[in-house]
Formats: C-alpha cells, structure tokens, sequence
C-alpha cells in the first residue's frame, strides 16, 4: 500500500511555499500540513521586520535608547547570527538591512555615495551591544533583521515539526529553501530541479534528495540589469554594493538553515566563496557570473 | 568554518526531531525496599522486596510491561489494637507478577492487563482493560478503566477455609494539559468488593461481606522555570461502606541539579475517620480484652488499628542521578508516623500507640 | 439495594457529573490549554507525568494499602494481597 503525497501550497515570507507529505490518511495529511504553515506563520510573525509587533521591530524601534529582553528562541537565533557573522569574516551581518533604503529595486539606479555614507555608518554587528538575554543597538537608525535565514529556519522547524507528528515522507519548501522529511512514499528520492539563474522557467540540474536540506541564494530574486551588469539585492556590507561574482550557489547541509547561511556567505565571499565551499564538506552547486558550473557532491 | 555554522545551527530549538518520540523506548528496572516498622517500642514488621520490571515497545504501535515482586514478610502483627504476643509472630513470602499490553493508536491507547499474586495463604489473580483518548491537539485526554479479581483466602488457622473475595472496580478519568508548564489529572475511581473482609489472624474480627469504595484524586504538576524545578501536588478524597472517609494530599518538588543530579524532597498528610463497626480499646468488665463492652457474640466488629481514626504523615527524600544516556538509579528514604491524635478536623480513635515506619528504596534504570 | 450503595451510587453520579462538566468548561476555555506541539517540551519531562517510578509508586502504593484504610485511587486490576 502506498501513500498518496498530499501538497499544500501558500504565500509566506514573501515567497510561494509549498509542503509536500504522504500519510496513510489524507485527512491527517491535509490536519499536519495546516500545523506546519501555523509554525512558518509564527515565525513570520514574530521576527518579521514588517510588522510593528514583532520581536525584531521592537529591537529595532529602541535603538539608540534601552535594552530589549529576548527570549530564549530569539536569543539562539542572535547567537547564530554571531556565529555567521564569524564563519564569514564579517561578511554575513545582519545589521546591514539598513542599506537597503539605498536601494530600490524597481528602478535600475546605482545608489550615490551621498546615500550610501550615512547607511554604513548603521552597520555594524560587532556595534550590537549583548548581555545575556538582553540586545541593545547603541545609535539610533541601527536596525537588525532575520531575513537572511528567517525562511530557511522556519523550513527546519516545520519540517520537524512534522517529523515529531509522525510524517515520513516529504519536504517543507518555503521559496526555493527546502527541508526534507523522508522520501517519496515508495522509497525512491525526490528530484529537484535546481533552477536556471537566468530562466525562470528552467532548471539547470536535478539532483536526488531524500533527506537533509537544500538551499540556494541566487542573484535572480530581486535585483536590476543595468548596461550588462546585474545588481542584486545580496550586498557587501563593507561597501554597500551587491556581489556579483556568483550567480546562483545551491548547498546541500543536514539543516536548511545551514545550507541557507552557507550558500549566502558563499556569495558574498564572492570570488574566495570556492575555497569556502570546499572546505566546507558540504555538497555544492555554484553558477558563476559567466554561467560556468562548479559543483561538488559528496 | 562551516563546521561550526553547522554545529551552531544544531543549538537551535526545534530544527531537529529527537531521537526519542514516545512510545518508542524501553525500559529495564530494578528496585529494592527494606521496610520497617515499630509500635510501642518494639520492633513489628519488617519487609524485604526485590521487584523488576520490563517495558518493551513492540511492532511500533504495541507496548508490553512486565512486573515481579518477592515479598518476604515477618514480624509480629497483633492480634487485636496494638497488642503483640509471642503467637502472633509470622514469616511469609509473597510472590507476584504482572503484565500489560498497551495497543497505541493516533490518538489513544488501549491496555489490557492480568496479575497474580500468591502466599501461602493467599492466592489473587486479577484482569484489567483501561482505555484512553486525546482531543484533537492532545491537550485533554480522557481515560476509562475496568478491573476484576478474584482472591482466594485460606488461613493457617483455619478459623476459615476456602474463602473468597471478588471485587470490581471501574475509572474514569481526565488529564487536561493547562500551559506549558502546567497539567492537571481527575481521577474518579469506584471499587465494588463481595465476599470476605476479614482479617482471619485478628480476634473477633467481622467485617460485612459487602464494601463499595469510592475516590476522587486530583493532581496537579506545575514546572517552575525559575529553578527548572517541578511541583506535583495531590488530594485524594475517599470514601466508602465502612464508613470510613479519608484525605490525603501530597507534595513533592523534583529539583534537577547539575551533573544529571536530582533531590526531589516529598510530604504526605493523611487523615481518616474510623469505620463504624471499629471498637476501640476499652474491653467488657467481665470478659475482659479483646472483648468489646456488651459483647454478645454477634454483629460487624474489629479492633483493628487500620480501621480506626488517626492522622498520618510521610517525610521523605529521593536523590537520583542519571549516569549517563541509559543509565539512572535512585534511592529514597522515607518515615512514616501514624497517631490517633493526630487526626484532622474531629478526635482520632483513642489508646492506641503511634505506629512509626520507614521505608528504603533503591532502584536502578536502564533504557533501552 | 441498601441505603448505603443508594448513596454511593448517588455520589458516584454526581463525582462523574461535576467531572464531565469540568472537562467540558476545560476544553471551553480559549487560551487554557491551547498549547502548541512544539511547545510541548516541558510537558514530555517524566517529572510533568503522572506515572513515576513505577516499582517505587507501587511499593509505596502497597505500603499505604496495608497500614491505612483507603486504598487505590489512580488505577484498576492492581489485584489483592493478605496484607490487608
């Protein structure tokens, strides 16, 4: 008897997401899916920059002024950030959000840098001052979000959500971020297409997967052309200025969040990502800016 | 460096199942209970108890648990009240086993369960089959329960002979979880008992053939963040055809400390009216004891200490360590004291000595 | 049936009947209990169960059985011993 794999598809954290599980029953299929999309909601909610009651806008708004008592979920998520901001040499910071007020996607123009001066002097992780539980931002203007591994953390927690309810099989995938459960109810591995940098439509690749996670930053998903050069919304916060060395780079990792934090830093060390990658351990797929495959699967 | 983004992501909450998801796990124990106690002075009873017990999950939805008691009991038990004589000294093993079988499904159990239990006076076997179901978000479970057994009573003094007791009793209960640190249990449960009551080894002891007993037990565990301590807290009110009412709360708080350390220091009150046919020590003017005044040779009567009125108090402590990821053991030691006067809310049954007990326990746990 | 059983099984009647009213104010109330599985950690400790110990609950049980009057409360088909 094979489970029938029941889909269950919604818009979160600003992407479309999709939960993919099979289960004898397809009423508890379509029960356990509704709690997995609750988990992905409450994180939504509760560290969403775009919502003025959430716990990353309450830090945000006493910048400059008190001390914010977190709690413990907040406080490991800061301590990851800590531990990112580490691994990547400074690169992955995730008070650099402020910059972007510089840039606006819609139009294709190059921020001055009249604008882009008084952003960096906002940025700065180790400004970010911690005792404890509690967070403060010394100058006011500083903010800190979670938006550089938000969705793929709410990836893992869904998925493990699901895995605790007693799913076997099938993935989270919130926006290209994916987190696995088990595979296809016959056992066989799903294929997923890792997709083409510059085709929406296509894929590039299609690798088995029946557990883990598997994550991909790109240069696609928000960014302009502008005289052959693509600016895209992964910036260096030394200089403000996006990279470009990389089109798209795809990490396979236990954890999605792990897979999603690798992936980025790999951008953002730009042409030094490759060594990063390597030493790593991990599986890899990395798509330079000339559209040449460099890829890893161990 | 990606190493430790890896080993950091780990630390988060909840981005990984854990290895253990109920009901998956075994469990092997071991436990030892010296008991004594003293009345007047003078040593009475004391208990040597190994018992072992075994859970196995089986086929992933089935779950089997099996238990073994040796009891070996001696000591002097008196005869009437509180008085001890050289014939009333005795030394009995009493041996028992038990299993259960619990089914479990989405959302619930079913288990069904036998035990015997035999001395050389006594044979017991007994059938059980208890039922649960959870809400749709396994915040409340409510639970259902029936049980028989059959005993089979032939004393060494042959003041009777092929006795027998049959009693049944049935349990409904709920457990609601309140938040996340709080749960709260009710249990009611009603046992309906026929046959004979009485104690053969005690003078003049004669009880009704019928006794229906009722209880009500709440229970509450409350997890205090502050410490990472926990509080369990009880009140069992019962009652039944004796006449007999009785109320026991406990307390214990259960304080983790570092090292896989663990004192959980518990108290219990206990407090019970007399049954209506319990006689106290005040003997006929011409028979003399244990003869009640006005003894004619006929009605319910007993002169025996657990059915009198009397308050009761438990302290004890418990210090456990887990060893490592299997391993755990325990020991706990509690004393016991129980006195007429010290009864709450109306006088307890006069002129019987306090009765003072200890218990020690030593458990060792392996899961598997 | 006698005077005693008649009220007894009028106290039973009623303990189940405040019970099953209790339960349903319970599962009434909005935010008592409504309790999310992944917040479910501290519930899953053995110390927040009702069980325990089971060979040490039981002796303890027995224990109590055999010096005091009341007895069980918490389960069926424990079986019967000379003790008492």
């Amino acid at each position: 008897m094979v489970d029938r794999v029941h889909r269950t598809v919604f818009e979160a954290m600003a992407s479309h997401c999709e939960i993919r599980i099979a289960t004898p029953d397809p009423q508890v299929a379509a029960i356990l899916a509704q709690q997995a999309v609750a988990e992905v909601r409450r994180i939504e909610t509760r560290y969403s920059r775009y919502r003025p009651d959430s716990v990353v806008s309450r830090i945000n708004a006493a910048a400059g002024d008190e001390w914010v008592s977190c709690d413990a979920e907040t406080v490991a998520l800061l301590d990851y950030a800590n531990t990112l901001y580490l691994s990547s040499g400074g690169l992955f910071d995730i008070s650099s959000g402020v910059l972007r007020r510089a840039w606006d996607f819609r139009h294709a123009q190059v921020p001055s840098p009249e604008v882009l001066t008084p952003l960096l002097a906002l940025v700065g992780w180790r400004r970010v001052q911690r005792d404890g539980d509690r967070v403060h931002l010394p100058q006011a203007g500083m903010e800190i979000d979670f938006g550089g591994f938000g969705k793929e953390y709410a990836a893992d927690r869904a998925a493990t959500l699901l895995t605790e309810l007693g799913v076997w099989h099938g993935y989270v995938n919130l926006g290209g971020d994916m987190r696995f459960i088990g595979p296809q109810p016959d056992g066989e591995p799903w294929m997923i297409g890792i997709q083409d940098p510059r085709d929406p439509e296509g894929s590039v690749a299609s690798i088995p997967v029946s557990q883990g996670a598997l994550a991909t930053s790109g240069d696609y998903e928000r960014y302009f052309d502008l005289d052959g050069q693509r600016y895209c919304h992964i910036l260096d916060p030394r200089s403000g200025m996006p990279v470009s060395h990389w089109r798209s780079v795809s990490v396979l990792a236990p954890l999605a969040i792990a897979a999603g934090s690798c992936a980025t830093i790999a951008m953002l060390k730009q042409a030094d990502g490759l060594d990063f990658l390597e030493q790593s351990g991990m599986s890899y797929l990395a798509i330079d800016h000339a559209g040449r495959m460099r890829h890893r699967r161990t | 460096m990606a190493a430790s983004i890896l080993s950091a992501a780990l630390l988060l909450p909840g981005v990984q199942a854990h290895a253990e998801a109920p009901p998956a796990n075994g469990e092997i124990s071991v436990n030892y209970m010296n008991y004594e106690d003293r009345q007047s002075g003078l040593q009475r009873t004391t208990v040597h108890s190994p018992s072992l017990s075994i859970l196995a999950p089986v086929a992933g939805d089935w779950a089997l648990e099996g238990t073994v008691v040796s009891d070996d009991v001696s000591g002097a038990s008196p005869r009437y009240h509180t008085a001890i004589s050289g014939a009333s000294h005795m030394h009995d093993h009493r041996d028992a086993a038990d299993v259960a079988a619990t089914r479990y499904f989405d959302r619930g159990t079913l288990t069904v369960g036998g035990a015997v239990s035999t001395e050389h006076d006594y044979f017991s076997r007994a059938l059980s089959v208890k039922g649960s179901i959870d809400s749709e978000s396994k915040n409340t479970s409510w639970s259902l329960g029936l049980g028989r057994s059959d005993d089979r009573i032939n004393p060494v003094n042959l003041i009777v002979v092929n006795e027998t007791k049959r009693t049944t009793n049935y349990l409904a209960g709920v457990t609601q979880i309140l938040g996340m640190n709080d749960i709260v249990q009710l249990t009611f449960t009603r046992t309906l008992g026929e046959g004979y009551f009485n104690d053969p080894y005690k003078s003049l002891d004669n009880r009704p053939r019928e006794r229906a007993e009722s209880s009500l037990l709440a229970g509450w565990n409350h997890h205090l963040v502050a410490t990472d301590g926990t509080a369990r807290l009880s009140y069992r009110y019962y009652h039944d055809t004796y006449g007999i009412r009785a109320h026991t709360v406990t307390g214990e708080y259960v304080q983790p400390l570092s090292n896989g350390w663990s004192v959980t220091p518990q108290a219990r009150l206990y407090t019970q009216s007399a049954a209506y046919f319990y006689y106290d020590p005040v003997y006929d003017a011409q028979l003399g004891a244990p003869f009640p005044p006005g003894y004619n040779g006929s009605g319910y009567m007993s002169a025996d200490q657990r059915l009198s009125g009397f308050g009761a108090v438990t302290l004890g402590m418990k210090v456990s360590k887990q060893l490592d990821k299997l391993w755990s053991v325990d020991v706990k030691f509690d004393a016991y004291q129980q006195r007429g006067s010290w009864r709450l809310f109306h006088g307890g049954s006069p002129g019987l000595d306090a009765l003072r007990a200890q218990t020690i326990q030593l458990g060792v746990n392996r899961a598997w | 049936m006698s005077a005693a059983t008649r009220i007894s099984l009028r106290t039973t009647a009623r303990a189940l009947l405040y019970m099953a009213a209790l339960s349903a104010a319970l599962s009434g109330c909005a935010d008592i209990g409504k309790v999310q599985p992944w917040e479910k950690g501290t519930l899953a400790r053995p110390e927040m169960t009702f069980g325990g110990n089971a060979l040490q609950t039981r002796n303890d049980d027995h224990i109590y059985t055999s010096r005091e009057a009341a007895s069980g409360g918490a389960g069926v088909g424990g079986g019967g011993c000379g003790c008492n």
